[in-house]
C-alpha cells in the first residue's frame, strides 16, 4: 500500500497543482479542460481524503493522530515552523466535507457557469480555494492555518467580485475583505500571544500544557482568536459582508459563503477546545454571541425578498447556532451542525442557483412563483432541503439542531428558549421562501416562462446528491434517545477530551422526547401559518415603500450598514482625508521628498568632483594619504 | 599548488598558440585547462602546504579565493566569447587574461611579501594593457594611460610601505613578521606603522575605496565592458583576498592602530560611491561606483572581526562576483547590439528578450540586497556581525547607503520593462544563455541556502 503520508500530502496539492495548470493557461486553456481538470483534482482530493478517513478508522480510537511534517519552513533561533499536517477525526470530517461538498459544486459549476466568458478564471480560483481551504484544516500549527486562513479570504474576495466590471461587486467585495482583515487581525494577536506565552505555535505543543498559563492570558488569547471567527464566520458585529457576498457567482456562494469558508471559524474554535474550555468567560461570550447572532439574522431574513440575500441571513443566523453549541461547550454539537447545515445550505444554494439560473438572473422572489411544475427537480431538492433546516424528523437538521436545542435547555432554559424562536423564525422564512418561489401563479414576464428549463444534468445531479446527504446526514450521529450511537461523538471525542472538564448537562429521556415533540410541533404549527399566508391567501410581500415600522426596519436589516457608515466608515474617510492633505502631502512627503533630493542634490555635486584629469586625482591621493599620516601622529593610535 | 602551474601553462600556450597559428580551439582549450584546473584545486581542498621556500601557501583559505578566482574566470569565459572570437590579437588577449589569473591567484596565496608585491605587478600590467585593449577607441586608451599612471603611482607606496616594515621587522615573509610584531609589541619603531599606513594606501587603490577610488569609475567606464567584467569580479576578489591576508592576519596583532582610519574608509566609502552612483545615466559607470560601494561593506565584514568573517567574505565575494557577472555580461551583449551601455540602451529590454531581462532584474535585485536572493544574505550577514561587534552607527550609515542604492538599481529596472521605442530583439547565443541561466539559478541558490557557501570556511 502507497505510504499513507503521501496520500496526506497529496490532498492540498492536486487542487494546488489543479490552480497553477488552469491559471497558467487561462487564455489558451479550453473550457472542457479546465472543468475537467479542476474537478478532477477535487474529485481525487476526495478519493484520497475518503482512504484516509478509513485509515483512521482502522486505528484504535486513541491513536487515531496523525501528524507529518513536510519541510521545516521557518527556522531562527527561538522560533520556529514547520510546512505539517495535522490529520486527526475533526480534520478527516472537515476533508471529507471540504473535498465532497467542493466536488458537487464544482460539478454543478460546469452547467451553472457554462457561457460565461470567465469560465477558466472561475475553476482556477475555485481550485485554489479548496487548496487554501485545505491548508487551513490540515495545517499543524497556527501560521499554517493562517496562512490558509488568508488564502480562503482572498479566494473569497476574488470570487465576490468575480464579475468585477460591476462596480458594486467590487464594492462588495472589498467590504468582505476589509471586514475580515479586523476579525484577522485578533487571529494575529491570538496567534502571536500563543506564542509568546507557550512558546511554540505548533498546535500538539501548546495543548499539551495550556494550564501553566495564566487564565488572564488565555481568556486574551481565546477572545483573540474569536474575533478572528467573528469575521470569518459573520459573526456579530462584523455579519454585514455576509450578505452583500452574495454578488458573487451562486455556487461560490454555497462553497464558499455557507458550506466551507465561513465554518472555519467554528472549526478554529472547535480545534483550540483546549484552550476555550479553561476560559470560560470566553464560552461565555461565543454564547452570547451566537445567541444574538442567530436571532437577530433570523428576523432580518423574514422579510427580504432576494432569495439570496434570505438564504445569506439564514447562514449567519445558523453560524449562531453553532457557535450557541460551542459556547455550551458542546463542541461536537457545533461541528455536527456545520456538517449537516454544508449539506443543506449548499443545497438550498445550489437550487436558488438553478431557480435563478432558469429565470435569467432573476433573484426577487416576489417575481418568481409557480415554478413547482416547471422546475421539478429543483423543486423537490430544494423541498427536501427546507425540511432540513427547518427540523422536521428524520431530515439531517432535525438531529444536529435538536442536539444544541437539548443542550440550551439541560444549560439554561432561557438560552433554549431564544434558540428556539430563532429556529421557529428559520422555518418561517424558508417555507415563505419556498412557497413564493416554487408556490401561486407565475409572476414573472411572460417571455422567460415560455423559454424555462430545469437544471441540466451536471447542475441536477450535485443537487440530488445533496438532498440524499440532507435526508440521510443527520443519522451519523443519532441520539441515543432515538435508538442511534451518537457514533460522530464519539469518532470526534478523543479531540475534544480535553474539553470534557466542561460539564455539560444531561437531560433525562422523557425530558429529551417531551422537547422533541415540543419544537416539531411548534414547527408544524409556524409551518401552517406561513401556508395560510402566503399559498391560501396568496400573499405577495409589498415593495419597499409600502413597508411601515417594523417590517421597514427589518427590511433595512436594522439600518446596521447606515450605522456602521456613520460610525465607522465616514469618520475614518474623514481621518484619511485630513490625514493625507496635513500628514502625508506636508510632513511626510515634504520630508521623502527633500531626502531625495539631498540625495541627488549632493549627487550632482560629488559626481564633479570625479573630473578626469589625472592631477586632480593624484592630488586628491596625496591629500588622503597625508590625512592618514597626520591623524594617526596626531591621535596616536600606532604604537597602543 | 597544482592549479597555479596549470593556469601558467595555460598562459603559454595561448602565447605559443599566436605563433604556430592555432587559434581556433583556442577559447575552447582554456575553458577546458580552467576547468581541469578547478579539479586540481578541488583536489587541494582542506589540506595546506606551503611552497617555494614558504614563498607560496596553500591554506583552506587560498584554495578557496583560487577556486572562486578559476571558476568565475570560466563564466567569464564562457560569457565572452565574441570579444575573442574575430577580434584582433585573440592570443595575447587571452593570455594576459590568464596571467592576470595567474597574479590574482599569487595575491590570494601569498606567504611572503615579494610574492604579493609580484602578484599585484603580474595582475596590474596585465589589466593596463587589457584596459587598452580596444586600440582604437579614445577612451579605452585613456582608461588604460590612468589606470597605468595612478596604478603605478599606487605601488610606490606599497612597496615603500613593505620596505618600511621590513626594516622593522627584518623579513619578508608574513609568518615571521606576526611573530615578530608579537614578540616586540612594544618596541616596535615608529616608522613600522608609517609602513603598515603606506601598505594600506597601496592596496586601498586596489580594492578601490574612497579616496583611492578616482581612477576606478575612469578606468572601469573606459574599458571594453568584458575587461570591467573581469577587474569587478576576478581582480576583486584578489585584491579584497589580499587585503584581509595582510590586514586581517598577517598585521592582526596591530590590526588597532589602522581601524579608525579603515572606518573612515568605510564612511566615506559608502556614502560617496552610493551617492554618485544615484546620477550616473550609464550603467556601466553606475555597475563601477557600485562595485566601490560593495567593497565598502566587505570591509565594514572585515572590521568586526567575526570569527566567521572568513566565510561570510568568500560568501560575499562569491554572491558579489555572481551578480556582476551577469549585469556586466547582459550589459555587453547590450552594447555589442545598440553600441551603447547608457540607460537608455536597456529600455524596453524585457520585450527585446525576456530572458535577459529576467536576469539582469535578478542580478540588480540581488546587488540592492533584495531577498531571497544572494545579496540580501551576504548584506544581512555583514550587518549582522558588524551589529554584534558594536559597530553601530556604520551599520546605520550602511543601511541608508544601501537603502540610496536601491534607487539606482531599480532604475535600470524600471527601463528594462518601460515600452521599447525600437522593437529590435537583443540576440543572445546559447552559450551565453546556458551560462547566464546557471549564474542567475546561482544567485538564486546562493540566496536560500548561504549555509552551504559560509561553512566552506569556518
Amino acid at each position: 500500500m502507497v505510504n499513507i503520508n503521501v496520500l496526506i500530502t497529496l490532498i492540498p496539492l492536486l487542487p494546488l497543482l489543479g490552480f497553477l495548470i488552469i491559471a497558467l493557461n487561462v487564455h489558451k486553456i479550453s473550457h472542457k479542460k479546465s472543468s475537467y481538470l479542476a474537478c478532477g483534482t477535487i474529485l481525487f482530493s476526495f478519493i484520497l481524503s475518503i482512504t484516509v478517513f478509513t485509515h483512521l478508522l482502522s486505528l484504535p480510537a486513541d491513536q487515531r493522530v496523525l501528524s507529518i511534517t513536510l519541510v521545516s519552513w521557518i527556522q531562527t533561533s527561538g522560533f520556529s515552523a514547520d510546512i505539517a499536517f495535522l490529520i486527526d477525526p475533526l480534520s478527516s470530517i472537515m476533508l471529507l466535507i471540504i473535498t465532497g461538498v467542493g466536488f458537487l459544486i464544482h460539478v454543478y459549476s460546469i452547467g451553472y457557469m457554462h457561457d460565461d466568458a470567465g469560465y477558466s478564471r472561475f475553476f482556477s480560483y475555485l481550485n485554489l480555494f479548496v487548496f487554501f481551504m485545505l491548508l487551513l484544516v490540515m495545517g499543524a500549527n497556527y501560521l499554517l492555518m493562517f496562512v490558509g486562513w488568508e488564502g480562503v479570504g482572498l479566494c473569497s474576495y476574488l470570487l465576490i467580485g468575480f464579475w468585477f466590471k460591476n462596480h458594486d461587486y467590487n464594492k462588495a467585495a472589498n467590504k468582505a475583505f476589509i471586514m475580515n482583515r479586523i476579525g484577522d487581525l485578533g487571529l494575529l494577536l491570538g496567534v502571536i500571544l500563543i506564542f509568546i506565552n507557550f512558546g511554540s505555535i505548533d498546535y500538539q505543543t501548546v495543548f499539551t500544557n495550556p494550564s501553566e498559563v495564566e487564565v488572564t492570558t488565555l481568556t486574551w488569547i481565546t477572545v483573540l482568536l474569536f474575533i478572528g471567527a467573528m469575521g470569518k464566520s459573520a459573526q456579530i458585529p462584523l455579519y454585514t459582508w455576509l450578505p452583500d457576498a452574495m454578488a458573487g457567482p451562486t455556487p461560490v456562494s454555497a462553497l464558499i459563503h455557507a458550506a466551507t469558508m465561513v465554518t472555519a471559524g467554528v472549526y478554529m474554535v472547535a480545534r483550540n477546545n483546549v484552550l476555550y474550555a479553561l476560559s470560560p468567560f470566553t464560552l461565555q461570550l461565543i454564547l452570547i454571541t451566537g445567541l444574538a447572532t442567530a436571532l437577530f439574522a433570523a428576523t432580518i431574513a423574514l422579510v427580504q425578498n432576494d432569495i439570496k440575500k434570505v438564504l445569506a441571513y439564514s447562514t449567519v443566523s445558523q453560524l449562531g447556532l453553532m457557535f450557541v453549541a460551542l459556547g455550551l461547550g458542546a463542541f461536537s454539537s457545533g461541528i455536527f451542525h456545520m456538517a449537516t447545515h454544508a449539506f443543506f445550505k449548499a443545497l438550498l444554494f445550489l437550487g436558488a442557483g438553478s431557480v435563478i439560473h432558469a429565470l435569467r438572473g432573476e433573484q426577487d422572489i416576489r417575481k418568481m412563483g409557480g415554478l413547482k411544475k416547471l422546475l421539478p427537480v429543483t423543486y423537490i431538492t430544494f423541498f427536501v432541503a427546507v425540511l432540513a433546516i427547518s427540523g422536521i424528523p428524520p431530515f439531517a437538521g432535525f438531529f444536529s439542531k435538536d442536539e444544541i436545542l437539548a443542550h440550551a435547555f439541560a444549560y439554561n432554559p432561557f438560552v433554549w428558549g431564544v434558540a428556539l424562536i430563532a429556529s421557529l423564525l428559520t422555518v418561517f422564512y424558508m417555507f415563505r421562501l419556498f412557497y413564493l418561489t416554487f408556490y401561486g401563479t407565475a409572476r414573472d414576464e411572460k417571455q422567460t416562462m415560455d423559454h424555462i428549463h430545469d437544471a441540466p444534468k451536471s447542475m441536477a445531479i450535485p443537487l440530488i446528491v445533496l438532498a440524499v446527504l440532507s435526508i440521510t446526514g443527520g443519522f451519523m450521529n443519532t441520539p441515543e434517545v432515538l435508538l442511534g450511537s451518537s457514533w460522530l461523538q464519539k469518532f470526534l471525542s478523543p479531540v475534544f477530551a480535553s474539553a470534557s472538564g466542561i460539564e455539560i448537562h444531561h437531560l433525562s429521556h422523557t425530558t429529551e422526547y417531551v422537547l422533541m415533540a415540543l419544537v416539531v410541533a411548534l414547527t408544524l404549527v409556524v409551518i401552517g401559518i406561513v401556508y395560510v399566508q402566503y399559498v391560501k391567501k396568496g400573499h405577495v410581500p409589498a415593495g419597499e415603500g409600502r413597508l411601515t415600522g417594523i417590517q421597514k426596519v427589518l427590511y433595512h436589516k436594522y439600518y446596521i450598514d447606515e450605522f456602521y457608515d456613520i460610525i465607522i466608515v465616514k469618520p475614518l474617510f474623514w481621518i484619511s482625508k485630513t490625514g493625507d492633505t496635513i500628514v502625508e502631502a506636508l510632513a511626510i512627503d515634504g520630508i521623502v521628498n527633500s531626502m531625495g533630493r539631498l540625495v541627488t542634490g549632493s549627487s550632482n555635486v560629488l559626481r564633479k568632483l570625479q573630473t578626469g584629469s589625472i592631477g586632480f586625482y593624484i592630488f586628491i591621493m596625496v591629500i588622503g594619504i597625508i590625512m592618514i599620516l597626520t591623524l594617526t601622529t596626531l591621535t596616536g593610535v600606532a604604537g597602543q | 599548488m597544482n592549479a597555479l602551474l596549470i593556469v601558467c601553462g595555460l598562459g603559454f600556450i595561448s602565447l605559443v598558440a599566436e605563433i604556430i597559428n592555432l587559434k581556433k580551439g583556442l577559447h575552447i582549450a582554456i575553458v577546458l585547462g580552467l576547468v581541469v584546473a578547478v579539479a586540481a584545486v578541488i583536489g587541494d581542498w582542506n589540506t595546506s602546504a606551503t611552497f617555494f621556500n614558504n614563498m607560496l601557501i596553500f591554506d583552506p583559505f587560498s584554495v578557496a579565493f583560487t577556486c572562486l578566482i578559476i571558476v568565475v574566470g570560466i563564466f567569464w569565459f564562457c560569457l565572452t566569447s565574441p570579444f575573442f572570437i574575430g577580434e584582433s590579437h585573440q592570443t595575447d588577449r587571452t593570455a594576459l587574461i590568464i596571467f592576470t589569473m595567474v597574479g590574482g591567484i599569487m595575491m590570494v596565496s601569498f606567504h611572503n611579501m615579494a610574492i604579493l608585491f609580484l602578484g599585484i605587478e603580474i595582475l596590474s600590467i596585465s589589466l593596463y594593457v587589457l584596459a587598452g585593449s580596444h586600440k582604437e577607441s579614445f577612451f579605452s586608451n585613456e582608461a588604460a594611460f590612468k589606470y597605468f599612471i595612478m596604478g603605478s603611482f599606487a605601488t610606490g607606496f606599497l612597496l615603500m610601505g613593505i620596505a618600511l616594515v621590513y626594516g622593522a621587522t627584518g623579513s619578508f615573509d608574513t609568518s615571521e613578521i606576526t611573530m615578530h610584531i608579537e614578540g616586540h609589541k612594544a618596541g616596535l619603531p615608529g616608522f613600522f606603522y608609517v609602513g603598515i599606513l603606506l601598505m594600506l594606501v597601496g592596496l586601498a587603490f586596489k580594492i578601490s575605496v574612497v579616496p583611492f577610488h578616482f581612477w576606478a569609475p575612469d578606468v572601469y567606464a573606459g574599458s571594453p565592458t568584458m575587461i570591467t567584467a573581469f577587474m569587478s569580479t576576478v581582480v576583486k576578489i584578489a585584491a579584497v583576498g589580499a587585503f584581509y591576508k595582510i590586514f586581517g592576519l598577517c598585521f592582526f596583532s596591530v590590526q588597532m592602530s589602522v581601524l579608525p582610519i579603515i572606518q573612515g574608509i568605510i564612511i566615506l566609502t559608502l556614502l560617496v560611491a552610493n551617492i554618485i552612483a544615484v546620477y550616473q545615466n550609464n550603467v556601466k559607470r553606475m555597475l563601477a561606483y557600485s562595485s566601490i560601494a560593495h567593497v565598502g561593506y566587505m570591509l565594514l565584514g572585515f572590521i568586526s572581526g567575526s570569527v566567521k568573517f572568513e566565510g561570510i567574505l568568500f560568501f560575499y565575494l562569491a554572491s558579489y562576483a555572481t551578480t556582476s557577472l551577469i549585469a556586466f555580461g547582459i550589459l555587453y551583449a547590450i552594447e555589442n547590439a545598440k553600441g551603447s551601455t547608457s540607460i537608455d540602451a536597456v529600455k524596453g529590454l524585457y520585450n527585446q528578450n525576456p530572458f535577459a531581462a529576467t536576469c539582469m532584474t535578478i542580478a540588480l535585485l540581488s546587488l540592492a540586497g533584495i531577498p531571497p536572493f544572494a545579496g540580501f544574505f551576504s548584506k544581512y550577514l555583514i550587518f549582522g556581525s558588524a551589529i554584534e561587534a558594536d559597530h553601530i552607527m556604520l551599520v546605520i550609515v550602511a543601511v541608508v547607503t544601501s537603502l540610496v542604492g536601491v534607487y539606482y538599481y531599480f532604475k535600470p529596472i524600471i527601463y528594462m520593462f518601460s515600452p521599447a521605442q525600437a522593437s529590435d530583439k537583443l540576440y543572445l547565443s546559447a552559450v551565453q544563455k546556458a551560462f547566464l541561466g546557471m549564474l542567475t539559478a546561482a544567485a538564486l541558490l546562493l540566496g536560500l541556502l548561504p549555509e552551504w557557501i559560509i561553512t566552506i570556511l569556518s
